[in-house]
Formats: C-alpha cells, structure tokens, sequence
C-alpha cells in the first residue's frame, strides 16, 4: 500500500527529484541566476520594442510590401529618396518638429508652477491627494481625452457657451480644427508627462539652498534663477525628452483636433498604411526618418542642457 | 536554502499565474469555438444589426465576432498582411474596390448556390455588370450609397445647393468639410472629365493634367474648408456641433442624421456625384468558411433584415421589398428625384491602378499645401 503524500502541491514539488536538478541547474552561482532573471526581459525588449522597429526599417527597405503573390521583393532606397526629392512632404515633417517644440515649451511652462507648488508648497500630507487628482485623467485613453477637449472646445462647447453667456462674443469661435485645438488636446494629453519628472527635480531640491539664498540677501526671482532652475535642469530635461517624443509621434488627436492647415507627419505616415494600399515601405521609410530626426533633435538638446548643467556646477 | 525556496516559489507561482493568464483567452476561444464554431467579420458601424446579430448567435451557436473598420484601403493592407492565413472569414468591400482585391488574391470567390437566399436581392445590384469579374460573383451586395452634398436646411437654402460650387463659396468660409479623396473624383466630374478615369486610360499624360488641375483646385480653396475628415461619425458629429453648415458626406451618415431629426437634407448636385454599392464577402482561405456562409444565407433572408441595416446604417438596401418597411422619414431620406439620380454614375475599377496611382499623392500634396 502507498501511502499518500499530504505535502501541499509547493512542498511535493520542492521534494520531486527533477525539479530539484533542474532548479539547481539554473541556480548555480550568481551569474546563472543573473541569467535567468533578465533572460525575459531581454527577450521582451528584443521582440516587443526593438523587433517591430527592425521590421518596420526593413520594410522601409524592400520595393512593395505587403507583397502580392507571385511577385518577388527587391531591396531599394527609393522610398527614402522619395522623402528628400519630393517637398511635398517636407511641410508636414517640419510642421511636426515645429509644433512638438512648441507645445513641449508651452508644457513646460504651464505645469512648472503646478510642480513648484505641489512640492514646495503643499503639505506632504495633501501632496499625494493633489497628485492623484491631477492623475485622475489620465486613467482614461488618449481618444476620450481628445474627444472630452472636443466638448470643450466646439461651437455648442462649453467655452464658447461660457463666452456666450458672459456677453463677451455673440457668434460661437471656431476654436476646432486649428493648431489651436491641436495644441490645447496636446498639451493636455502631455502634461503629465512633463509635471512628474519636474516634480520629482523640484521635490529633492534642499530648503536650505533657498534659505542660504534668501539670507545672502538673494530675492525670489534671483533665487528662482540662480538655484531652483539649474537644479532642476534634470527634470526640466527629462520633461522636455518625453513630452517632445510623444508629441512627435501623436495621430489621433491632430486627426480628431486638427484641421485641413494642421496636418502632421503622423497623418502622412498613416496615409500610406492606411489609404494608399501598397505603400507601406514608403510609410515605414517615413516613420524610420521621423524616428530618427527625433532622436537627432532630443540628442542636441540634451547635449545643450548637459552643457548648461556643467556651466552651473562650475 | 530556505530564504532561496521562498523567492523560487513566488517565482514559480508567478509564472504559472502569468502563463495561465496568458493562455487563457486561446483557451477560452477554442472552448467557446467548440459549440457552434465563429465568423470573424471586418465590417462598417451598424451594417450588422444588432438584432439579427443577437438572433443569429442564438439560433446557430455561432458567435458573431465583429471589427469594425472605416476605410477600404486599411482592409486591404489588414488582409494582405495577415494572408495566406486570414483571421477573417467576411469583409465589406465596395464594388468598386474589388478588382484590387481580386488580383490580389485576397478574396474567394462567391459559391451563390450556396446561399439559397441569394434570390431575395435585388438584380439591379446582384446581376450588374460590375457584380462579375473573371465570370464569378465575388460578394453579396448589400447596401447602396453615394457621394452627397449635405446642408443644416436652417442656413443653407436647397437652391444655394444645386451645385457643388456652394462648398467652395466665400459665403461658407470655414464651414465646410469633405473627404479629401472622394473630392478629387468630385472635382474632375465638376470640371466636366471622367472621375472614373477609364476615358484616358490609353493617355495617361491626360489623366495626369486632370488630376493636377483638381488638386491645384483644391489647394487654392483649402482657406475655405474646415476640415478634411475620414469617416461619416466625423461628418455627424461636426454637423451636430454646428461646425460645419454644409459638406460633402456619404448618404448613410447624413441619412442617419436626417432620421433622428436633425434639420439636415441631402442632394446629389446638378453636376452629378458617383454611387457605389457595399458588398458582404468570403476571404481566401476563411478560417470558418462555412459559418460565413451561413452567416450571409441568415442575412440575406428577410427584406426587415435590410430595413434594419439601412436604418441604422442610413444607407439605401439592396434587398427586394424593404421600402414598405420604412418609416416616411427613413424613405425620404434614402431616395432622390429622377433629376438628382440621372446625374448619379457608379464608380468604377477599370481605371484605379491609374487612378489611385495619381490621386493619392495629389491628396497628400494637398494636406501638406
């Protein structure tokens, strides 16, 4: 007669014999153990971030995709070219980098004072209550926050019906379907962002570097300008960098906000995946060239802020 | 030892929670898929109702998956990326979208004995000529529509709407709006060429200066237009908001509008416009093929079907005997005068390797301008 095993499962499996090799194959010494740990999360990194960017570059690279049956791919270059040749497309591109400058600077300017006063003066006790409020939006898509600023801004919108009731305009403004409509949904969309790192920067920063400041005789905007802004240029950096990204790479709000003189990069990107059919190595040439000039222009700009920040340690 | 059996149980646990996560909805699919099997649809907002749809899965078995889309081109580009192996048993392309479809050997063709109410649609859009390409039927039409001009009947007048030229006036300035690439057959067909293109088939430098001429067109009034949208929600939704006054638009979505009350009317202008009819069909290699089958006999099966399609959709049914099943208003708002419907012509696919091949790029240049 056998007698059973009353071990919970854990137990009998710690006991079972291949179990037991197994685990002491995989854990033998610290740099096994490394190994398995970070094993998925490289493989994740490989084929869910980088593996669709590869794809999406060698697509860029071949003469049709998706191909049509029977027909056999060649590589080419003529998509890039295409970029470079037709000017066409140079508006919406530079458009982009334009606006995404733009709104990143207008960002960052707005949610500063909202950082500043969550983390300098707020008590530690409100400050996670005031965070979660601004948080609370965030919670839902992008979509329903482009179309919650749609509410706000259309004609029987509640901005102009507030104008209207005031007196102050008769007609409606036709606030949507411009780059002002545009900017509002993504600057809204992008605060976050922005607000989180300048939060963290501002919250580590002493009191006492402003109290010596203040001591020394410095006024307010003099300590603002010699202590709080460089030594928040981390936060200010970072902000910039995520928020200049997103922006770059926005579609469905200059799409749902936007109007016929605000169109994006994004929008031509897409009209090749979308509307063109067979065109998307040239949608994938584009994307690989917006990816890049992106990169380019966040890399400058971090080289410019590094360099401001070692001008005010010395 | 111990504190190391500890953290290898919460790892193992974890795993096993997190793979059984994963492999869930797999699971769950295939169980389901065991009772009556699924029809994976790629089809437009509203073309299958609700009820038949509650209906058809209860007599059936069969689960009715939907993915709604917006535009022919991103079912294609969708389906030609997913072949030889589609997840989709039925898409809606439009008739004149077929032969794109076709060459790309992205759809089956359509086995009509199959579909024992094939009978119940009308000829006029079952058996026209566009209806056969390579001698096989390859979709089951279903609804009807055509490029409009629709106008808020509180600030434009029906005469100011004769002619499309009422889109381009000053008086509207930044109240109008269209599809950008619909326009551009608009506008050659204004300008008096063939929107179509098959006319300058054999003079493709022609039909290259024709489409120049309407993009630089478009360009020169794009300061009059309030937007360039994709999809007839769009359209509705300015509409309803009062951003726009008037614009280009599909009947269905203006229909729509017109029958929950909105002070909206459509035309087709004295210039004409182009119709194109939605069909139901099989992709290559359906996954389920025989439940799409069924699922096209079950719709196919009743004119209230249709009725039901074309009130919620707004588009015009291509089933017989379904006018007496519409409410005055619904009638009124899918039908049009003789006048309006003699300028009315289909699109056509001859011509849409020359013709997309300089259209789209000229819709490009004209978002870009």
């Amino acid at each position: 007669m056998v007698e059973s095993d009353q071990r919970p499962f854990w137990g009998r499996l710690s006991g079972w014999g291949p179990y037991r090799s197994s685990m002491r194959l995989l854990s033998a010494g610290p740099r096994r153990q490394f190994l398995v740990l970070v094993t998925l999360p490289v493989l994740w990194v490989l084929t869910q971030h980088l593996g669709p960017m590869v794809q999406m570059a060698s697509v860029s690279l071949t003469d049709a995709y998706p191909v049509a049956p029977g027909t056999e791919t060649h590589w080419t270059f003529e998509h890039y070219l295409k970029f470079f040749t037709d000017r066409i497309f140079w508006m919406p591109f530079f458009r982009t980098l334009i606006f995404a400058s733009v709104f990143t600077f207008v960002t960052l300017i707005l949610t500063y004072p909202v950082a500043y006063y969550l983390a300098r003066h707020v008590s530690p006790k409100n400050r996670m209550l005031l965070l979660l409020l601004l948080l609370i939006p965030f919670w839902v898509g992008e979509i329903v926050r482009t179309y919650a600023i749609m509410i706000l801004l259309g004609n029987t919108g509640a901005l102009n019906l507030l104008l209207q009731s005031i007196g102050l305009i008769e007609r409606p403004i036709p606030f949507m379907y411009t780059s002002f409509s545009m900017g509002v949904g993504i600057v809204y969309l992008t605060a976050l962002y922005m607000l989180l790192p300048l939060y963290s920067a501002l919250e580590k920063l002493p009191r006492s570097l402003n109290e010596a400041g203040a001591d020394l005789g410095a006024g307010a905007w003099t300590r603002f300008r010699r202590i709080t802004l460089p030594l928040t240029l981390e936060g200010i950096t970072s902000g910039c960098i995520l928020v200049f990204l997103i922006s770059t790479g926005f579609y469905a709000t200059p799409v749902l906000l936007g109007g016929p003189s605000t169109t994006v990069f994004a929008q031509t990107i897409a009209g090749f995946f979308h509307v063109a059919g067979n065109e998307w190595p040239t949608g994938a040439a584009f994307a690989t060239i917006m990816f890049l000039a992106a990169l380019i222009v966040t890399g400058v700009f971090q080289k410019l802020m590094n360099g401001l920040r070692r001008g005010d340690v010395r | 030892m111990s504190h190391f059996d500890s953290t290898r149980r919460r790892f193992l646990g974890t795993a096993a929670a997190g793979g059984t996560i994963l492999v869930a909805p797999a699971y769950l699919r295939r169980a389901h898929a065991q009772g009556g099997g699924e029809v994976n649809i790629w089809t437009y907002n509203d073309f299958v109702p609700e009820d038949f749809k509650r209906e058809f899965e209860s007599d059936t078995g069969i689960k009715v998956n939907i993915r709604l889309v917006d535009d022919q081109g991103k079912q294609f580009n969708l389906l030609s990326a997913e072949q030889p192996e589609p997840t989709v048993d039925i898409m809606t392309v439009a008739g004149h979208r077929f032969l794109q479809f076709i060459d790309n050997e992205l759809l089956a063709p359509l086995d009509t004995d199959r579909l024992k109410n094939w009978g119940r649609i009308n000829p006029t859009f079952s058996e026209s000529d566009w209806a056969t390409i390579n001698g096989h039927k390859w979709g089951a039409p279903i609804l009807s529509g055509m490029e409009v001009l629709a106008y808020n009947t509180e600030l434009v007048s029906a005469e100011e709407a004769r002619s499309w030229d009422v889109l381009f006036s000053d008086k509207y300035e930044g109240r109008t709006a269209y599809i950008i690439q619909d326009m551009m057959s608009i506008v050659m067909l204004k300008m008096g060429y063939d929107g179509n293109m098959i006319a300058y088939l054999d003079d493709p430098e022609k039909a290259a200066a024709i489409v120049e001429e309407a993009k630089n067109f478009l360009i020169d009034r794009k300061h009059l237009v309030r937007k360039y949208y994709d999809g007839g929600a769009e359209f509705q939704q300015m509409m309803v908001n009062q951003d726009i006054a008037l614009g280009h638009a599909w009947n269905g979505p203006a229909a729509a509008l017109i029958n929950d009350g909105f002070p909206l009317e459509i035309t087709i202008p004295q210039e004409g416009s182009y119709g194109f009819v939605y069909t139901y069909n099989i992709t290559r290699n359906a996954p389920n093929e025989d439940n799409a089958y069924r699922f096209l006999d079950a719709i196919l099966a009743a004119p209230e079907i249709g009725a039901a399609m074309t009130r919620a959709s707004g588009f015009i049914s291509t089933y017989k005997d379904v006018d007496p099943l519409l409410s005055e208003l619904e009638r009124k708002s899918t039908s049009f005068s003789d006048e309006e419907l003699a300028g009315l012509q289909f699109f056509r696919a001859e011509a849409n390797d020359l013709k997309y091949g300089l259209v789209d790029p000229a819709v490009e240049a004209i978002k870009a301008a």
